[in-house]
C-alpha cells in the first residue's frame, strides 16, 4: 500500500476536516471599511453605574458630531464580559471597539485578535511617559490606554466610625496590622459586619509576591513557585480565624455580584480591595466618601511597598472589524479631546493624555482629586511595572479564588493548596 | 414498542434459497426511489448535522484550535492532557455523582408517586397534571433562576428554617457541601414526566394478576416485587435509559446557578460546563472535541452496560 | 404486544385494567384513603410551592422578597413588570418575539420533516431501511456536544453566526429523532388496509402521504408540535453560542443576562420576567395536556 493505514486516516479525517474550510480564518488586516466615513460600530465595555452613564453620554456625543456614525452599546460586567467576548470573537462577531484589560490583552493580542492601531492612525503622542507601552504586544500598539489608575484598599470612613477604631496609617502599616485592624473592626461593629470584604485576589498576591522578590509572571511563563504562595495561604487561614475576612461561602457569593452589590457599597465591610478609579462609583453606591488606603507593606514602610501604575483598561479594536479607520477615529477622540475628557473625568483613571489630565483637573470631584493626588504621592513607592500576563494568564485570579474557596472551607491544607493552584496556572499558559 | 426494545428487537430475515434471497432483495428494494425521497430531509441533516461534523470533531480533537487561528496538529496531547487534567477529573466526578445518584431518586419517586396514584382514585388527573407541571417548567432558565435565589444565604429557604427556629445561615448554593445537592433535588423535583409514563404502564397490567396472588395470600410487597416490577420493567429500563443519557449532558442549570463558573470550589463543574469553559472561554476547541469524545465514550458504555445487564432483569412478554 | 389504540385512552376505563385491589376492610381502607390523599396533597403543594412563590413575589419589591417565605399578598406591586419589561436594552416582548420566530419555524420544520422520514421507515420497504432505522436510532442517544464544535465551526465558515439560521434549520432536516420514532410509532397502528384501499384506487406514495395519512396523524403531529414548543421555548444551550448581538438573544438567554446588568440584584424584575418566560410553556401545558401525556405513553411502552 502506497499510505499506511494511519496515514489515510488523517488524510481520511483532514479531508473531512477541510471539507468545512478549516484553513486558517485570514485575521488581521481588518475589514474594507466605507469610503464615505459611513460606519456601524458594536461598542462593549464593562461597568458599573456611573461608567455606564458616562460612556452612554460620551457615545452620544460622538453620534451628534459624527452622524454618518452610527455606535450600538454593549456594557456588561466584569465578570462575564470575558467569557461573552471570547464567544463573540470565536464567532466572527467581535465588537468593533473593545474595552480591554491587561489580564487579556496578550490572550488577544498574540491570537491577532486585535487591531494594529497605529496601522490606522492612532494617536498618543500626548500620553505620558511609561503609559503607552502596556498596549503592545509583539511591538504592534494593540490597545490605547483608556486610564491610569493603582491599586488600593477603599476605607468607608462611616463603618470605622461605627466600630469605634481609629483609621490605620496607610504609610507604616504590615499585613499583620491590616488583620488586627480588621478582626477588631469584625468584633466591634456587629450586625455582620467585617474588617475586609475583599483581599486575597490576584493584584494583592502580585503585591505580596513582589515585596518578596517575585512576579506574578515573567517573560517566560509564571514567576514564583509553590513555596512562595505557601505564605500567602497561611496567611488566608490567619485572616479566617481571626474573622478579618467574610465567611467562606459570603467570599464565594461575593465574586458574583455587581459592584453595588459588594460589601463595601453596601456597608456590611470597613475595607475592601479595589482600583484606584473606582472611587467614584463606590461613593455613589454607597452614600460615603471613601478614603484610599495603600496596601500595606513586609516590612512596614510604604516605599518597600513595590506599588504600580496599571493601564486601567485600554481601547482595542476587533483585527476583523469592518471599519478599522471610523474605530480608530473614535478611540482618539474618546482619549484625545476635551469633550469625551471631561465627560468621563477620572472614572476610567487617571487620563494618560497630559493634556487632558490638565482639562480635567479642576473639574474633579473632591474624591476624584483625592485619587489624582494619590496616584501621584505614591511614585516614590513604585517599582518597576508588571508585565502583561501571558496567554492562558488571564483566569489566574479564579484559579486561585477557587484554591482559597478550599483553603477556607477546610477540604485542603495551605501546602497542598499552593501546589494545586501553581500546577494549575502553569498547565493553563499556552 | 418503546426506542429500547426496538434496538433489543432488531433482526433481519435471512432465507436460505438463492432464488428466495433474490426475492427479497427485489423486494426489499420495492420503493427504493419513493423511499430515498421521502427519507432525503433527514438523510442530508444526518450527513450534514451529524455525520460530518462527527468525524470533524474527531479530527479536531488532535489539534490545537483556538477558532481564531487554523488548527495546528498536536496528535494525542489533549487526550494526554486529559489524564492529568484536575478539573478534568472533579467534573467527571461531578458528573457522576450527579447521575448516580438523581436519576434513581428521581425514578423511584416517581415509580413511588405512579403507584400510588393508580389506586383509581379520584382527582387523579389533576394530581398527575400537578406533579407533572414541574418538569415542563425543570429545564427552564427562569426556574435555575428561582433556585438560585431559593437556596442562596438569603434565600427562601434559609428563611423558611429561621421561621421554625432553626439558625440558618449557610448559603446552600455557595458552600462546596450542598450546591451539587441544590441541582440533584432540582432534577428529582421534575420526577412528573416519568411518572406519566409508569402510570401508563401501571394501567397496562391485568388486574387478574393480581387478584389471583391476593387469593394465593401474597403479601403488598410480593405483588410488588413479583407482578408489578417484572412487567414494568421494559418501562423502567426505558426511563433509565434516556435519564442517565440526558443526566450526562446536563447543562442549563450548572450554568445559570454557578453563573457559569462551576462555583463553589468546582462542586458544580459539570463535564458540559467545563467543556464549554475550554472551548468557547479558553480558546480551545481541540481540547473540547477531545472531551467531547470522552462523552460519547462514556455514555455509550453506560448504555451498552445498561443494555446488557437488562437481560438479567427486563421482563419482555412478547 | 398489544395494540397501540388500548393505550391512547389515558382517562379511566370504566372497569379499571392495571388497578390494584386494596383490603376489604372498609374503616381501614377510608382511613387510608385519607391518609394517602392528605399526603398527595401535602407533596403537590410542595412541588408547586416554589412557582407559586415567585409568582407572588412577582408582585412584591425586591426588599420584601428577601424577608417574606409566605404566599399571602397584601398589596399588588407592578412595577416588577414594568421595570423588568423594559431593564434590558429591549422591552422584554422584543425578546418573546425572538423566541417565537425560532419555536415556529423549529415546529414547521420538525412537522414536515419528520412525518416525511416517518412515512418511510413506516410505510416503505427499500434498501438498507433496517440500517438507517437503527442509525436513527442511535442518533436519538448521541449526546449534543460532539458536534457542537464542528457544528459551530460549520455555521460560522458560512456566515451564519448570529442568526437564528443554526438554531432553525437542523429542524428541517429531522435532526430531532425522536419524534420521528414517535410517528413510526404512530403510523404503525394505522391499519394498512387504509393504504391498500388508497393505492387501489390509484394513488401513489405521496398522495397517501398526504391525503391520507397526515389527517389520520394529527395527534402525533400535535404531540410533536407542543414538544417541540416547550423544549425549543427553553432551549439555553444553542441560543447561547449562536446568539451573540444581545438584541436578537431568545427569551432563556436573555432572563440570564438580567443577572449581567447592572440590576444583577434585582430580583423582582428577575421573577416578574421569569414568571412572563414561563407562561407559554404554561399555556402549551394547560391546552396540549392530553397530548403530551397519550405522545409520552405511546413511545414509552413496552
Amino acid at each position: 500500500m502506497a499510505l499506511n493505514r494511519r496515514q489515510f486516516l488523517t488524510g481520511g479525517l483532514a479531508v473531512a476536516a477541510t471539507s468545512m474550510g478549516l484553513t486558517a480564518c485570514g485575521g488581521g488586516s481588518g475589514g474594507g471599511g466605507s469610503s464615505d466615513g459611513t460606519a456601524d460600530l458594536q461598542f462593549a465595555w464593562w461597568g458599573n453605574e456611573v461608567r455606564n452613564k458616562n460612556t452612554a453620554a460620551a457615545i452620544d456625543a460622538y453620534t451628534k458630531a459624527n452622524p454618518k456614525v452610527k455606535v450600538s452599546p454593549q456594557p456588561g460586567e466584569f465578570a462575564t464580559y470575558w467569557d461573552k467576548l471570547a464567544t463573540q470573537t470565536a464567532g466572527n462577531k467581535a465588537p468593533d471597539i473593545i474595552q480591554m484589560d491587561m489580564a487579556y490583552i496578550a490572550e488577544y493580542g498574540k491570537r491577532k485578535a486585535l487591531l494594529d492601531l497605529e496601522k490606522y492612525g492612532a494617536d498618543v503622542s500626548k500620553f505620558v511617559e511609561g503609559s503607552v507601552d502596556s498596549g503592545r504586544i509583539d511591538g504592534k500598539l494593540v490597545g490605547v490606554n483608556a486610564g491610569i489608575n493603582t491599586p488600593a484598599l477603599m476605607a468607608n470612613p462611616k463603618v470605622f466610625e461605627k466600630a469605634g477604631v481609629k483609621m490605620p496609617d496607610d504609610k507604616t502599616w504590615t499585613w499583620d496590622q491590616l488583620r488586627e485592624v480588621s478582626a477588631e473592626i469584625t468584633a466591634k461593629a456587629g450586625g455582620g459586619i467585617v474588617g475586609i470584604g475583599q483581599l486575597f485576589n490576584d493584584a494583592m498576591l502580585s503585591a505580596f509576591l513582589r515585596q518578596h522578590g517575585k512576579e506574578l509572571f515573567t517573560e517566560s511563563g509564571l514567576g514564583f513557585e509553590a513555596a512562595d504562595v505557601v505564605p500567602w495561604f497561611d496567611m488566608l487561614v490567619a485572616f479566617g480565624k481571626a474573622k478579618a475576612i467574610p465567611a467562606a461561602s459570603v467570599i464565594t457569593e461575593e465574586i458574583a455580584k455587581s459592584l453595588d452589590q459588594q460589601a463595601l457599597a453596601t456597608g456590611k465591610s470597613a475595607m475592601y480591595m479595589y482600583w484606584s478609579n473606582q472611587v467614584e462609583a463606590l461613593n455613589k453606591a454607597s452614600g460615603a466618601e471613601m478614603v484610599v488606603l495603600r496596601f500595606p507593606s513586609v516590612s512596614g514602610k510604604a516605599t518597600d511597598r513595590k506599588a504600580w501604575y496599571k493601564a486601567s483598561m485600554l481601547w482595542s479594536a476587533s483585527s476583523r472589524t469592518k471599519y478599522p479607520e471610523e474605530a480608530v477615529k473614535m478611540i482618539n477622540w474618546w482619549v484625545n479631546s476635551p469633550e469625551c475628557a471631561n465627560i468621563n473625568l477620572a472614572e476610567r483613571g487617571v487620563p494618560p493624555n497630559t493634556e487632558m489630565l490638565a482639562a480635567v483637573k479642576p473639574k474633579l470631584s473632591p474624591a476624584q482629586t483625592a485619587v489624582a493626588k494619590f496616584i501621584e504621592d505614591i511614585k516614590p513607592e513604585l517599582a518597576n511595572t508588571p508585565i502583561a500576563p501571558p496567554p492562558g494568564g488571564g483566569k489566574i485570579g479564579d484559579i486561585m479564588a477557587r484554591q482559597q474557596s478550599d483553603v477556607l472551607f477546610g477540604r485542603t491544607s495551605p501546602a497542598d493548596a499552593a501546589t494545586k493552584f501553581v500546577d494549575e496556572a502553569k498547565s493553563n499558559l499556552k | 414498542m418503546s426506542v429500547v426494545s426496538e434496538l433489543s428487537h432488531i433482526h433481519v430475515d435471512h432465507p436460505k434459497s438463492a432464488e428466495a434471497r433474490r426475492a427479497q432483495r427485489k423486494a426489499a428494494g420495492r420503493d427504493n426511489k419513493a423511499g430515498y425521497l421521502f427519507l432525503l430531509p433527514w438523510l442530508v441533516g444526518l450527513v450534514v448535522i451529524t455525520i460530518i461534523p462527527l468525524v470533524a470533531s474527531l479530527y479536531l480533537s488532535f489539534t490545537d484550535y483556538s477558532l481564531i487561528e487554523a488548527p495546528t496538529w498536536t496528535g494525542l496531547d489533549n487526550y494526554a492532557r486529559m489524564i492529568d487534567d484536575a478539573r478534568l477529573h472533579k467534573s467527571l466526578e461531578v458528573t457522576f455523582i450527579y447521575v448516580i445518584v438523581s436519576v434513581p431518586l428521581q425514578l423511584a419517586l416517581a415509580l413511588g408517586v405512579a403507584m400510588l396514584l393508580n389506586q383509581g382514585m379520584r382527582g387523579l388527573a389533576f394530581y398527575r397534571s400537578v406533579f407533572y407541571l414541574p418538569s415542563m417548567l425543570g429545564a427552564s432558565v427562569a426556574i435555575a433562576l428561582l433556585w438560585r435565589q431559593m437556596f442562596g444565604t438569603d434565600g427562601l429557604v434559609n428563611t423558611v428554617l429561621r421561621l421554625f427556629g432553626l439558625d440558618a445561615t449557610t448559603g446552600w448554593i455557595s458552600d462546596p457541601k450542598y450546591a451539587l445537592g441544590t441541582l440533584i433535588l432540582l432534577h428529582v423535583w421534575t420526577f412528573g414526566s416519568p411518572m406519566v409514563i409508569f402510570l401508563a404502564g401501571l394501567r397496562q397490567i391485568p388486574a387478574m394478576y393480581y387478584e389471583a396472588a391476593a387469593v394465593d395470600g401474597a403479601t403488598r410487597w410480593h405483588r410488588f416485587a413479583k407482578i408489578t416490577l417484572p412487567l414494568l420493567s421494559p418501562i423502567i429500563f426505558f426511563n433509565l435509559v434516556l435519564q442517565i443519557i440526558g443526566a450526562f449532558q446536563s447543562f442549563t442549570q450548572a450554568h445559570v446557578v454557578s453563573n457559569g463558573t462551576g462555583a463553589p470550589s468546582d462542586s458544580t463543574l459539570f463535564y458540559t460546563l467545563y467543556l464549554y469553559q475550554r472551548g468557547f472561554g479558553e480558546f480551545e476547541m481541540g481540547y473540547a472535541a477531545a472531551m467531547a469524545w470522552l462523552l460519547v465514550v462514556i455514555v455509550g458504555a453506560a448504555t451498552a452496560i445498561n443494555f446488557f445487564a437488562s437481560k438479567y432483569w427486563v421482563f419482555y412478554d412478547d | 404486544m398489544t395494540d397501540l389504540t388500548a393505550r391512547t385512552e389515558l382517562e379511566p376505563p370504566p372497569t379499571p385494567v392495571g388497578v390494584t385491589v386494596a383490603p376489604a376492610s372498609s374503616r381501614g381502607g377510608a382511613a387510608r384513603s385519607v391518609l394517602k390523599h392528605l399526603m398527595l396533597i401535602a407533596g403537590a403543594l410542595l412541588m408547586v410551592y416554589p412557582v407559586v412563590w415567585m409568582l407572588v413575589s412577582s408582585l412584591r419589591p425586591t426588599e420584601v422578597i428577601f424577608r417574606t417565605p409566605g404566599l399571602w399578598l397584601n398589596d399588588v406591586y407592578l412595577d416588577n413588570y414594568t421595570g423588568g419589561w423594559t431593564a434590558l436594552a429591549n422591552p422584554f416582548g422584543h425578546y418573546m418575539l425572538n423566541s417565537a420566530i425560532v419555536v415556529i419555524g423549529a415546529i414547521i420544520g420538525n412537522l414536515l420533516s419528520c412525518s416525511l422520514a416517518a412515512y418511510a421507515f413506516a410505510r416503505l420497504q427499500f434498501r438498507l431501511k433496517t440500517l438507517w432505522f437503527s442509525i436513527m436510532l442511535v442518533t436519538i442517544m448521541l449526546p449534543i456536544h460532539v458536534v457542537v464544535v464542528p457544528q459551530y465551526i460549520l455555521f460560522n465558515r458560512l456566515g451564519w453566526v448570529d442568526t437564528f439560521i443554526p438554531l432553525i434549520l437542523p429542524k428541517f432536516l429531522a435532526t430531532d429523532a425522536f419524534f420521528v420514532f414517535l410517528m413510526v410509532q404512530f403510523i404503525r397502528g394505522i391499519p394498512r388496509e387504509l393504504d391498500e384501499a388508497a393505492r387501489i384506487d390509484g394513488c401513489n406514495h405521496w398522495q397517501i402521504f398526504s391525503r391520507m395519512m397526515i389527517p389520520l396523524m394529527i395527534p402525533a403531529l400535535a404531540t410533536t408540535a407542543i414538544f417541540t414548543f416547550i423544549w425549543t421555548w427553553s432551549d439555553y444551550f444553542t441560543p447561547l453560542i449562536y446568539l451573540t448581538d444581545p438584541d436578537s438573544y431568545t427569551v432563556p438567554v436573555a432572563l440570564r443576562s438580567f443577572l449581567d446588568s447592572t440590576s444583577g440584584s434585582n430580583w423582582g424584575a428577575m421573577f416578574a420576567m421569569s414568571i412572563v418566560s414561563l407562561v407559554p410553556i404554561f399555556l402549551a401545558f394547560l391546552f396540549g395536556q392530553r397530548f403530551l401525556v397519550r405522545g409520552i405513553a405511546t413511545t414509552g411502552g413496552k
